[in-house]
């Protein structure tokens, strides 16, 4: 299972200090998913081997328009492993969504933010996973946290409906936010996400993660494509 | 009243907690018995919590690491799990807190999860980001004591000066 968390500057604490609290905890990886302003320093490889545990180089794009998005994730793609976008807007959801190259649509319930077939149908059908935000049913309290769990719930029905691709994350900026695995899972149960479903949104970090590396491996030539034995001409 | 007979008695169990918080917090058992009653309320209501229970019997912090043995009925445990991890903050300040273990018996709670020994911890004089600072050094992690608030930060991000 993954986390994927925010790293100082954006956070608190560093990667290796989250990285080692989540290897600690259970976690095999943290995505780093600091907002595209604020990219963290590490060197993921010495983090890797010394808290054994997987250190994948995210992003998150935070824009104010599509078109803004648009170039962003343009620029990241190349470069980083996952790509996520900032929804929060029913614009910038559906531009996500409807983008191949994204993989993960970040918060979408947040601010104005609404889900509905339209997107959850787009959304699998360009692979794009829609993200679980449990840090307001985590740290909110108060009406805040009701209208929290209620939009979770509502997305929940909505993935499971569809079968779209979801991911879940407790969104910690600092070590003392990370929930172990097990907590989560136990807070799911509560609000109304099974605990299946809350591991496996958390495994899903991984899965794409290790499907990105795959693609931008140097053996990877192109979708479909694969390099074997040639076909022997018949004498 | 006279004690009720065993068989009559509640089946408790007991869930072991480990704390840690910024070094500069002070958290008392009192706070951290009102928090987790209040997240027990919030998050499942007053009949839930009092399914729970969740009375603290054990506690102890300082210098931002501690651990402390909640009491739950059997077969509520996970939504104690849950009601423990929605608490981020004791007193204001922030804490992280994950559930080490669960058992039968206080006794065999700390045998099992608490036994490990705690390192002390340690002022020492580190370069942060291109900067000279103090912070609170143990075990490998590094409290970096910024302008207004702390950085958390490991052996691989400072420079010991």
């Amino acid at each position: 299972m993954y986390e994927a968390v925010r790293a100082h500057p954006e956070g608190q604490s560093t990667v290796a200090r989250l990285a080692k609290r989540a290897a600690d905890y259970g976690y095999e990886g943290v995505v780093v998913r600091n907002r595209s302003g604020s990219r963290a320093d590490y060197d993921a490889d010495a983090i890797a081997e010394t808290y054994g545990i997987d250190v994948v180089d995210g992003v998150e794009i935070r824009a104010e328009t599509p078109q803004e998005a648009s170039g962003a994730v343009g620029n990241y793609r190349t470069s980083r492993t996952i790509v996520a976008l900032e929804g929060g807007t029913n614009a910038l959801n559906r531009f996500a969504v409807e983008q191949a190259k994204v993989d993960v649509l970040a918060g979408p319930m947040a601010g104005d933010g609404d889900v509905n077939h339209v997107l959850a149908k787009a959304a699998v059908e360009n692979g794009v996973r829609i993200e679980f935000d449990l840090s307001r049913a985590l740290r909110e309290s108060g009406g805040r946290r009701v209208r929290a769990i209620q939009s979770l719930r509502k997305l929940a029905e909505i993935v499971d409906y569809y079968d779209a691709p979801y991911v879940v994350s407790a969104d910690p900026t600092s070590h003392l936010e990370l929930r172990a695995p097990r907590e989560l899972q136990a807070l799911g149960e509560e609000i109304g996400l099974s605990g299946e479903f809350v591991a496996d949104g958390l495994a899903e970090w991984g899965r794409v993660a290790e499907r990105n590396r795959h693609v931008q491996s140097e053996s990877f030539i192109e979708p479909g494509v694969e390099r074997g034995r040639y076909e022997e001409e018949p004498r | 009243m006279k004690h009720l007979p065993k068989h009559l008695r509640p089946r408790w169990r007991y869930l072991v907690i480990e704390l840690e918080a910024w070094p500069d917090a002070e958290i008392d058992r009192r706070a951290f018995q009102r928090e987790c009653w209040y997240a027990g309320q919030n998050l499942l209501g007053d009949p839930g919590s009092a399914a729970a229970d969740l009375t603290v019997v054990r506690f102890t912090f300082d210098d931002g690491a501690g651990s402390a043995i909640v009491r739950v009925r059997r077969g509520e445990t996970e939504p104690a799990r849950a009601a423990i991890a929605c608490i981020d903050e004791i007193d204001g300040a922030a804490v992280g807190l994950r559930v080490c273990g669960i058992s039968g018996t206080i006794r065999a709670g700390e045998e099992n999860y608490l036994g490990r020994g705690r390192q002390d911890s340690e002022e020492r004089n580190v370069v942060f980001g291109n900067e000279e600072r103090v912070a609170v050094v143990r075990d490998g992690s590094a409290d970096v004591r910024l302008d207004d608030a702390f950085a958390g930060a490991t052996d691989l991000d400072c420079d010991f000066a």
